[in-house]
């Protein structure tokens, strides 16, 4: 794939990830400022809901590949030894891994 | 200034001292920032849920974090990254959209998300406070 089509697909990425995550966002501030029941049951009850489940885990993976567009561009614009440029590179993609299959495994053992 | 040597070329005039910084330049490094810094934030937030949602007292400890000071500081820098990013962000896209892309206009549009994200983020410190 040449390296223009490469980065239009990110382009693309990022900007539908973006449409995604902002959604959720207004949709969790809604929730939050309309919170009636408190506590650590009603917190994972809500959370377990099988759609506020699917929507978080799909947040969360929009997440990280919103978050690998926007580390990639900020690394290829500032960094240019290649040597490190490689090194942040995978350091970025491990911790949006890693942080991300944390998440969804949090979201899925507590739906589960 | 003078003309630019390969009108093709990106521009290599960097002395981020002698750049004039317009409205717009400061909305989109703002952008950048924000980017940067929920990045970084993104594991320690993770962790944050983990704690909520292990056991009753984990999530008695996640809801004491936001009575630390500290967290609390850290907190208004993530809300305010969050805030921006987002509205930032929606401008970006409009403009993709070729919405709002002459000067005037996106100079309006950039004040406009600065002013709208800097009193959301004072909501949020009354909220706080």
């Amino acid at each position: 794939m040449s390296r223009q089509t490469h980065a239009l697909r990110g382009w693309l990425l990022q900007r539908f990830s973006a449409v995604y995550l902002a959604g959720f966002l207004v949709y969790l501030v809604i929730h939050f400022l309309t919170l009636e029941s408190h506590g650590y049951d009603a917190w994972r009850a809500w959370l377990a809901h099988p759609a506020v489940a699917l929507a978080s885990v799909g947040f969360v993976l929009a997440l990280v590949l919103h978050g690998w567009v926007g580390a990639r561009d900020i690394i290829l614009d500032y960094i240019h030894a290649l040597g490190l440029r490689l090194l942040l590179l995978a350091l970025s993609g491990a911790l949006l891994a890693a942080s991300g299959l944390w998440a969804v495994r949090l979201l899925l053992l507590n739906a589960g | 200034m003078p003309p630019m040597q390969n009108q093709r070329s990106a521009p290599v005039f960097l002395n981020l001292l002698r750049i004039r910084f317009p409205v717009g330049a400061v909305t989109s490094i703002a952008h950048r920032l924000s980017g940067l810094l929920l990045f970084l934030s993104f594991p320690v937030l993770v962790y944050w849920l983990d704690l909520s949602l292990r056991d009753p007292a984990g999530y008695a400890h996640a809801r004491e974090w936001l009575d630390c000071l500290w967290v609390r500081l850290a907190s208004v820098v993530i809300v305010w990254s969050l805030i921006h990013h987002l509205f930032a962000g929606l401008r970006f896209l409009l403009i993709d959209l070729g919405l709002g892309v002459e000067r005037a206009a996106a100079r309006r549009s950039a004040w406009a998300v600065n002013g709208l994200v800097l009193l959301l983020v004072l909501i949020y410190i009354g909220w706080l406070v």
